[in-house]
C-alpha cells in the first residue's frame, strides 16, 4: 500500500522579507513499516540556496536561503510513502511478545548499559519543552502503570485513559502552553496530549519520544473524503529494552500500524517542528496549513 | 627596620609568601627584599599610578546592573603572584595533559561515542548538560583555546578548580596586567628573572596565519563580539587590535553559500576563522536559541559545511563540566593510558547511587552545584542555607541527579595582597591559559590571577569586586629575538573599504541623533523663550506667532497629535515638558537621546576619551532632569542652555579626531541628511503659510534663530528679517553652508568618496536621488516659491520644493542602507 502525502504551507509577512534562513523537517524518514520512495518539495519563491542535512536523530532536514523579496513563502511537500505489511505483522507478534514484560523488568533491564539503552535513556532525561512532572501528573500515570504489571498494558490502559479524560479542543493551547495546564484543564491537540504522555512516562524513568507524522483520516459515512481535510499529526513512541520502541497515539486511542506516517521523532516538538525560519525584517506573520493524505490506487 | 609584613597576619593553612611559622618561602625572598626596598608608602602611590595607568587605557570590566556605572575599572595589585619555576612544571604538564585529554573527550562526543558506549563516561554527564549540542553531532573541529581555573589547596599542592573551554575570558587582561607591571614596577624585577609572555603571543597569534580559504586574498579573521555592553568588551577590543582581528559583531555578519561573510563598505567579504566570544547557544538564531539578537541566522550550516572556522568550535561548552570530574582519571588512563597529574576537588556525581546518597547525607559540608552553568543559580554553599532552601534543594537533587555534584568546601591559600593601606593575606585563584594547535600545547608562562575582597570570600571573581595580580613564572626564556609585541597591523584592516557595515551604521546614525537632539533642544529652547519673553504690543499676532512655532515643534519632533490637536485644551508648557522630558514618548528631545546615547555606545571605542567624558557628563546631568515632574519655563531654558553647551562640544571633538579612515564621511553623511531634512521640516512648518505682517516678522526670526543663522543672515542683508530674503539665504544661497542647497551641494561633494562597487562613470542609486534634488533647488525662481494663490494664502510652489526635496533625502538614505549595510542583494 502505498501514501501520497501533501503538506503545504503558506506563510503570509506583513513587510516585504529580502532574506530568510529556513529548516524545513517536512521529509519523511524511513522506518522499518515505511519506506519512503519519493519526496520532492517546492518552493515559492525560489531558494537561492538549498542543502539537505541528517540531525542528531536521523531526521532529514533541508535548509533554505530565500533571497528574493517576497511577502508570502510557499512551501509544499509530497511524499510517496510505502507502508511494508511485513514489518507490520513482525510489529504486532512483538506486541504479543512485550506484553509479559513488567515495569519492574523494564526498570531492572535499563540498568544493563548496552549502546542500545544508552541511545535510548537519553529520551528519559528532561526536554526543552517538557519540564520535570508534578507529583499530581505521576500520580495520574501510576493509576495505571504498576511495577507488577505488564508495562505495554498499563501503557494501553494509560493512552485509553488520556483519550477519555481530555477533550480535543483546538485553540486553547499553543506551544507555550504549559504541560501542566493542557493536564489541569484536561484539554488541548493531539501535540498536547502526546508532550503530557511523554512528561508524564519518563518522570517513571520509561524513555519516550515525540512522534511528528500525518494520520489517514476517512470522511464520514456516504461522504467523499475532500482534498485537504487532513492535518499534521503527533503521537508518543515508548522504548522497552529488550523489544525496541512502540508507538501510541493518545488521540485516538490507538497503536498506530498502517493508517500512521511518520515524518520524524525527537524529545520534543521543539527537536521537529515543520518549519522553522528567520527573517530579516520586522512584522508579525500569518499561516496557512493544508495537508492531505490519500491511499493510491492500484 | 620594621618590616612592611610585620603586621601580615596568617589566616589560611597555606599561604603563598610564608610558611606556618611565618618564615619567608625562598622563592620570595628576593621580591620581599624589592618590596622592603621600595616600602609601603611609595607601593600606595605606585598603586596610584597602576590605577591611573589602567584607567588612561581605558581598560575596564563592564558590571550588569551596576549602579554605579556600566564601566568598573579594573583594578591590578602591585604585589605579583610568583611561582617557582619547578613548581609550573607540573602546572604545564598537568594542564597540557588536561587540554589533550579534554580535546580528545570533544571529537569523541561528537563522534563516535566510545566514552559512553563503553561506560567511561555516564550518558547523562553529556545528555543532562546543557553545553551538549545535538546540531553539533558530526563536529570534527578541535579546541583550541583552554582556560583552567587552579587554586593551592591546604596541601600545598595546585588543584585544578573548573574548565573553561567555551570561550574563555581573561586573556586580554592578563596581557594587560603584565604590561602595566612593566612599566609601572620595574623596581620590583630587580634580581629577579621572569619568565616572559611574547613566545606565546606569537603562538597565538600563529593559529590565525594558517592558510586562507580565500584564494588570493588577505586572510580575514574575526572576534565576534556580543557587544560593548558586554563584561569584557574591553578584552574583545582589545584581543582584537592586539592579534589583528577585525571586532565585529553578529549584525555586521551574513551567512550563505556555506560561508560567512563579512558586510564591509567595500560589500561582502569572506571569513576565514571566527574567534568567538559570543556564548554559544547565542550564534544562531535558526538553529539555537530563537531570541538571540547576537548571532548570524544561518551560521550553524555554514559551520557545518565546512565553510568557516571557529575557535573555540561551538559545542566545547559541555565541556565546562563539573560531573565529568570523578571520571577524568578514567579518561586519562582510556585515552593515554596515563594518570591525572594535577588534582581536581573532590568531586561526587549524583548520578551515581552512592555518591547521591553521600552528598544527600552530608549536604551541612559540602558546596552542591549544577554540573553546567545554565541555570540562574549554580552554586550552592548548603552550611548558608535555611532549612526550607535546603529541602528545595534536595527535592530538585532527587528529580534530576544527574544535574548535580557535590564537592569538598576547600581553604585556598592565600596571597599578601595590598587592601588600601596595608598589606594582607587574600585568597588567590589563577587563571592560566594554554593553547593547542594541531597536537601541540602551549601553556602561557604566566596567568590572570584574581584575589577577594574579602579574607573569606571563597568565591573569586571579578562580578563581586576584588582585584587582580600578574603572575610571575620564575626563571630564564629561551632566548628569541625582542620585538615589540605590537607589531604595526596591515594596513588594509584600516581603510575606509574595510570598515564592518554596523560600525560605518552607527556612525552614520551619530551623525543623525547628535543633530537631531542639537537641532530640537535649540527648536524647544526657541519656542520656550519667545513664549516666556513675548513682548506682547499686539495680542492677536503674539497669539498667532507662538500657535505656529508651537505647532512647528509638534511637527519638527513628530510628537502628533500635540498641538495640532483642534479645540485642544492642553497646557503648552507641560506638552513641551513632555515633548523635552518624556523618555516614553516618541519623538522627544529625552528619546533623541536615548538613541545618542546607543550610539555613542558603540562609536566610544572611535573617539578621543574627552568624548567619552562629556558625554557621560551629559548622560548623568540629563538624567537627572527628565526626573522633574513639572519643570519651569526658566529652568527648561537653563538646562537646555547647558545641555546644547555640551552636545556642542562633543560634536567638535567628534568632527576633529573622526579620520576618513574610521568612516568620518558616514558621520557626515549622517549630520548632512538629518539637518537638510529638520531644515524642511521647519520651512514647512513655518514659511508656507501667509502669515500677517508682524506675526511673520517674529516668525523668520524664531526660524533664523533656530537656525543660529540669525548674525549670519544680518550680516549678509543688512536688513530686517523679509520673507523672500529669508527663503533665499536659508534655501537658494549656496554660498551659504547652512542652507538647504548648502547641505545638499556638500552631499554629493562627499558621496563619490564612498567605496565604489561599480564603475565611477554613472551615479550610484543613493546619488540620483540627491543629484535631482540638487537640480530642483538650483532651478528654482525665488519669485515662484514666495508667491502664493490668492484666495489660500498658501505657497504652493515653496510647499511642494520641499516635499519632493525630502523625498529625494529619504530615497537616498534607504539607497545607502541597502548599498552599505545591508548586503542583501549581493
Amino acid at each position: 500500500m502505498i501514501y501520497t502525502v501533501y503538506h503545504s504551507t503558506r506563510f503570509f509577512y506583513q513587510q516585504e522579507v529580502g532574506f530568510s534562513h529556513n529548516l524545513i523537517r517536512l521529509q519523511p524518514r524511513s522506518t522499518p513499516i515505511q519506506e519512503v520512495i519519493n519526496f520532492d518539495m517546492t518552493i515559492e519563491p525560489i531558494a537561492a540556496e538549498s542543502e539537505i542535512f541528517t540531525d542528531f536523530f536521523g531526521n532529514r532536514i533541508h535548509h533554505l536561503l530565500i533571497r528574493e523579496s517576497h511577502s508570502q513563502l510557499h512551501v509544499v511537500a509530497q511524499s510517496r510513502v510505502k507502508i511494508n505489511f511485513n514489518a507490520l505483522e513482525i510489529l504486532q507478534d512483538n506486541c504479543n511478545r512485550v506484553s509479559s514484560l513488567t515495569y519492574a523488568q523494564a526498570q531492572e533491564r535499563m540498568m544493563f548499559l548496552t549502546p542500545e539503552i544508552i541511545e535510548a535513556k537519553q529520551f528519559a532525561l528532561k526536554s526543552p519543552l517538557l519540564p520535570i512532572a508534578s507529583v499530581e501528573i505521576v500520580n495520574y500515570a501510576l493509576m495505571s502503570i504498576k511495577h507488577e504489571r505488564s508495562l505495554y498494558e498499563g501503557i494501553l490502559e494509560f493512552m485509553g485513559r488520556i483519550f477519555s479524560d481530555f477533550s480535543f479542543v483546538s485553540g486553547f493551547s499553543d506551544l507555550s502552553t504549559p504541560v501542566e495546564r493542557v493536564f489541569s484543564e484536561k484539554k488541548g491537540v493531539c501535540q498536547d496530549f502526546a508532550h503530557f504522555a511523554i512528561t508524564a512516562l519518563r518522570s517513571l524513568g520509561i524513555p519516550t519520544r515525540y512522534m511528528s507524522g500525518y494520520i489517514e483520516t476517512t470522511p464520514p459515512e456516504g461522504e467523499e473524503k475532500l482534498f485537504g481535510s487532513d492535518a499534521s499529526h503527533a503521537w508518543f513512541s515508548v522504548y522497552f529494552p529488550g523489544f525496541g520502541w512502540f508507538d501510541f497515539d493518545p488521540t485516538n486511542n490507538m497503536v498506530p500500524k498502517n493508517q500512521h506516517i511518520v515524518l520524524g521523532y525527537g524529545r520534543d516538538y521543539s527537536d521537529i517542528s515543520p518549519i522553522q525560519g528567520v527573517i530579516h525584517g520586522s512584522g508579525q506573520s500569518r499561516l496557512n496549513v493544508m495537508v492531505d493524505v490519500s491511499r493510491e490506487d492500484y | 627596620m620594621s618590616s612592611m609584613f610585620e603586621e601580615y597576619r596568617l589566616s589560611s593553612s597555606f599561604d603563598e609568601m610564608f610558611d606556618s611559622n611565618k618564615n619567608i618561602r625562598p622563592h620570595w625572598k628576593q621580591l620581599e627584599e624589592n618590596l622592603e626596598r621600595i616600602g609601603l608608602e611609595q607601593l600606595r602611590s605606585k598603586q596610584k599610578e597602576i590605577d591611573w595607568r589602567l584607567e588612561d587605557n581605558g581598560v575596564t570590566y563592564n558590571v550588569y546592573n551596576d549602579p554605579g556605572g556600566l564601566n568598573r575599572p579594573w583594578k591590578l595589585d602591585p604585589i605579583p603572584f610568583v611561582i617557582e619555576e619547578s613548581q609550573w612544571k607540573v602546572v604545564e604538564e598537568g594542564l597540557k595533559q588536561r587540554c589533550k585529554l579534554l580535546n580528545l573527550l570533544l571529537q569523541d562526543i561528537y563522534g563516535e561515542q566510545k566514552t559512553i558506549q563503553e561506560g567511561i563516561i555516564p550518558m547523562e554527564v553529556i545528555y543532562a548538560h546543557g553545553g551538549f549540542m545535538r546540531e553539533m553531532h558530526g563536529m570534527k573541529s578541535p579546541l583550541v583555546i583552554y582556560a583552567a581555573d587552579m587554586a593551592r589547596g591546604p596541601d600545598g599542592k595546585i588543584w585544578v578548580v573548573n574548565d573553561r573551554t567555551q570561550a574563555p575570558s581573561g586573556l586580554g587582561y592578563a596581557i594587560e596586567n603584565r604590561l602595566t607591571m612593566n612599566s609601572a614596577m620595574q623596581d620590583l624585577y630587580k634580581g629577579i628573572s621572569v619568565k616572559r609572555l611574547y613566545d606565546f603571543f606569537e603562538i597565538f597569534k600563529s593559529i590565525f596565519q594558517g592558510d586562507t580559504l580565500n584564494r588570493n586574498v588577505e586572510p580575514l579573521n574575526v572576534l565576534l563580539s556580543p557587544g560593548p555592553h558586554n563584561e569584557t568588551y574591553f578584552e574583545h577590543a582589545y584581543l582584537s587590535s592586539f592579534l589583528g582581528l577585525t571586532l565585529v559583531q553578529g549584525q555586521d555578519l551574513l551567512a550563505k553559500n556555506g560561508a560567512v561573510w563579512l558586510k564591509s563598505l567595500k560589500g561582502l567579504r569572506r571569513i576565514d576563522t571566527i574567534l568567538r566570544r559570543v556564548d554559544e547557544m547565542y550564534c544562531d538564531p535558526l538553529e539555537l536559541r530563537p531570541d538571540s539578537h547576537l548571532g548570524v541566522s544561518g551560521l550553524v550550516q555554514a559551520i557545518r559545511s565546512g565553510g568557516v572556522g571557529m575557535i573555540n568550535p561551538l559545542g566545547s561548552g559541555v565541556l565546562e563540566n563539573l560531573g565529568l570530574n570523578p571520571f577524568m582519571s578514567h579518561l586519562a588512563r582510556y585515552f593515554l593510558d596515563e594518570e591525572l597529574i594535577l588534582p581536581q576537588i573532590a568531586t561526587w556525581w549524583c548520578g551515581q547511587a552512592k555518591e547521591q546518597e553521600f552528598v544527600l547525607g552530608n549536604l551541612d559540608r559540602l558546596i552542591v552545584k549544577t554540573i553546567d552553568r545554565m541555570g540562574e543559580k549554580h552554586t550552592y554553599v548548603c552550611k548558608d542555607m535555611t532549612k526550607k532552601e535546603l529541602k528545595v534543594l534536595k527535592q530538585n537533587i532527587l528529580e534530576q541527579p544527574h544535574r548535580y555534584v557535590g564537592q569538598e568546601e576547600v581553604e585556598f591559600a592565600t596571597c599578601p595582597t595590598m587592601i588600601k593601606d596595608s598589606i594582607e593575606p587574600r585568597r588567590a585563584v589563577i587563571r592560566a591559559y594554554t593553547i593547542a594547535q594541531s597536537d601541540t600545547y602551549t601553556l602561557m608562562p604566566g596567568a590572570l590571577v584574581r584575589v577577594g575582597m574579602n579574607n573569606d570570600s571563597l568565591m573569586v571573581s571579578n562580578q563581586f569586586g576584588g582585584s587582580s595580580k600578574d603572575l610571575w613564572v620564575l626563571g630564564e626564556s629561551q632566548s628569541v629575538p625582542l620585538n615589540p609585541i605590537f607589531k604595526s597591523q596591515t594596513t588594509i584592516e584600516n581603510s575606509l573599504e574595510n570598515i564592518p557595515s554596523l560600525r560605518a551604521e552607527n556612525l552614520f546614525w551619530l551623525g543623525r541623533y547628535l543633530m537631531r537632539s542639537i537641532l530640537t533642544a535649540r527648536m524647544i529652547r526657541t519656542v520656550l523663550k519667545y513664549m516666556t519673553n513675548a513682548s506682547r504690543y499686539d495680542q492677536e499676532s503674539n497669539r498667532q506667532t507662538e500657535e505656529m512655532l508651537t505647532k512647528a515643534l509638534t511637527h519638527v519632533t513628530m510628537t502628533y497629535p500635540g498641538f495640532l490637536e483642534e479645540n485642544a485644551n492642553i497646557d503648552p508648557f507641560l506638552e513641551i515638558a513632555s515633548i523635552t522630558l518624556d523618555t516614553s514618548r516618541i519623538g522627544s528631545l529625552a528619546q533623541i537621546i536615548m538613541m545618542l546615547s546607543n550610539t555613542n555606545t558603540y562609536a566610544k571605542n572611535l573617539l578621543p576619551l574627552e568624548a567619552s567624558h562629556i558625554y557621560e557628563r551629559l548622560s548623568r546631568e540629563w538624567g537627572i532632569l527628565c526626573q522633574e515632574v513639572k519643570p519651569q519655563p526658566r529652568f527648561m531654558i537653563f538646562n537646555l542652555d547647558k545641555l546644547l553647551m555640551q552636545l556642542m562640544a562633543y560634536k567638535e571633538l567628534i568632527q576633529e579626531s573622526l579620520f576618513a579612515e574610521q568612516g568620518s564621511i558616514l558621520y557626515e553623511i549622517g549630520s548632512r541628511i538629518e539637518r537638510a531634512q529638520l531644515l524642511i521640516s521647519k520651512a514647512r512648518s513655518l514659511l508656507i503659510s501667509v502669515h500677517e505682517v508682524v506675526s511673520e516678522y517674529e516668525i523668520l526670526e524664531a526660524l533664523l534663530t533656530t537656525c543660529e543663522s540669525l548674525n549670519a543672515y544680518r550680516a549678509r542683508y543688512r536688513s530686517s528679517f523679509d520673507l523672500r530674503n529669508v527663503i533665499e539665504f536659508l534655501l537658494l544661497d549656496i554660498n551659504f553652508p547652512k542652507s538647504l542647497i548648502g547641505e545638499i551641494d556638500g552631499m554629493m561633494k562627499i558621496l563619490p568618496q564612498l567605496p565604489k562597487f561599480k564603475n565611477a562613470i554613472y551615479l550610484n542609486r543613493y546619488e540620483e536621488p540627491i543629484f535631482e534634488a540638487f537640480s530642483m533647488i538650483r532651478l528654482s525662481k525665488l519669485d515662484m516659491l514666495c508667491s502664493s494663490s490668492e484666495d489660500e494664502y498658501i505657497r504652493n510652489e515653496l510647499e511642494s520644493l520641499l516635499s519632493e526635496v525630502s523625498k529625494r533625502l529619504l530615497i537616498a538614505s534607504n539607497e545607502l542602507s541597502k548599498t552599505y549595510f545591508a548586503h542583501y542583494d549581493e
